[in-house]
């Protein structure tokens, strides 16, 4: 009889010790979810300022590039051929006294 | 007895099992929904990331392009500028070949007897081509040429010009100006087309 008894009365502890255990766990879950939360939000966040950097180097080196164009297109603007040049007065004259 | 207990810990053990089981559950849909809620938002930012990043790569290529172009416009316009220049003065050394010049003038006072409906017209040259024809028969061969029934005389009044001349009617009312600065405006375009059609093409 006695068996039986503390063989109650441990059923029920064990019963017990699982019920906190899992009203632990719930208690914890708003910290958990929000450092969860926190750890997706924060990588995200930090993903966005490498893309962002990322972007304003290529961005940069974009711009570099058109502007290195830029500069060779004016160079080769500076160094028309006298030849054309004359073409063009001539052409010039000719429809101003024609 | 011995089953009694047995069966009295094992069914608490079944129990105990029983309810972490439903407790984990529970919990764990809940942390699958909040993560599920976050990776949107997190997606979300994803998505605004990919239109900043473009925004920001537009906004350093475009200002650049933008540079560029205007630099690169500005230095065609001094090209044509320079390519005018050269032809306003071998307009000015035209006007010192006498030969080639009278016989310009001739037909370019001709052409303008015929476009100014009056008939009485008065011819304005510049002071100097004025000392120069006045007393040619620049005119005559002038009214020859246009084949017109017309009374033409200088101008008493020199006009400031390169070359070329003004004709006005009597009245006043009707000028003609086939000057070199009136060709020059009004062939503008198709000076400028011609002249960047030959330079930059």
């Amino acid at each position: 009889m006695k068996r039986i008894v503390q063989a109650e009365k441990d059923s029920e502890r064990a019963l017990l010790e699982a019920q906190q255990e899992i009203a632990q766990i719930r208690k914890d879950l708003p910290n958990r979810i929000a450092e969860m939360r926190d750890k997706i939000l924060k990588n995200a966040a930090n993903q966005r300022e490498r893309e962002l950097v990322e972007a304003e180097r290529a961005g940069s080196a974009e711009a570099e590039r058109i502007a290195t164009d830029g500069r060779k297109h004016l160079e080769e603007l500076s160094n028309i051929p006298e030849a054309r040049r004359k073409q063009a007065v001539e052409k010039a004259i000719h429809l101003i006294l024609s | 007895m011995e089953k009694l207990v047995e069966d009295i810990i094992k069914e608490s053990t079944t129990r105990s099992q029983e309810i972490r089981k439903q407790g984990l559950a529970g919990v764990e849909q809940s942390i699958r929904e909040a993560q599920d809620y976050a990776t949107r938002e997190a997606d979300q930012i994803a998505g605004g990331t990919r239109t900043e990043t473009s925004a920001v790569r537009n906004r350093l290529t475009s200002r650049e392009k933008q540079n560029v172009r205007l630099a690169y416009l500005a230095e065609k316009n001094r090209i044509v500028d320079e390519v005018l220049d050269d032809v306003k003065a071998r307009l000015r050394d035209f006007t010192q070949d006498e030969s080639s010049y009278r016989s310009f003038l001739v037909k370019t006072i001709a052409r303008g007897l015929e476009a100014t409906p009056s008939e009485n017209v008065k011819v304005c040259l510049s002071k100097r081509d004025a000392q120069r024809f006045k007393d040619t028969k620049l005119l005559e061969e002038a009214l020859t040429l246009a084949q017109v029934k017309k009374k033409i005389r200088f101008s008493d009044e020199p006009i400031t010009t390169v070359g070329g001349a003004a004709l006005v009617s009597e009245d006043g009312k009707i000028c003609t100006d086939c000057t070199f600065e009136a060709k020059l405006t009004q062939l503008q375009p198709q000076l400028l087309a011609e002249i960047s059609r030959i330079l930059f093409a």
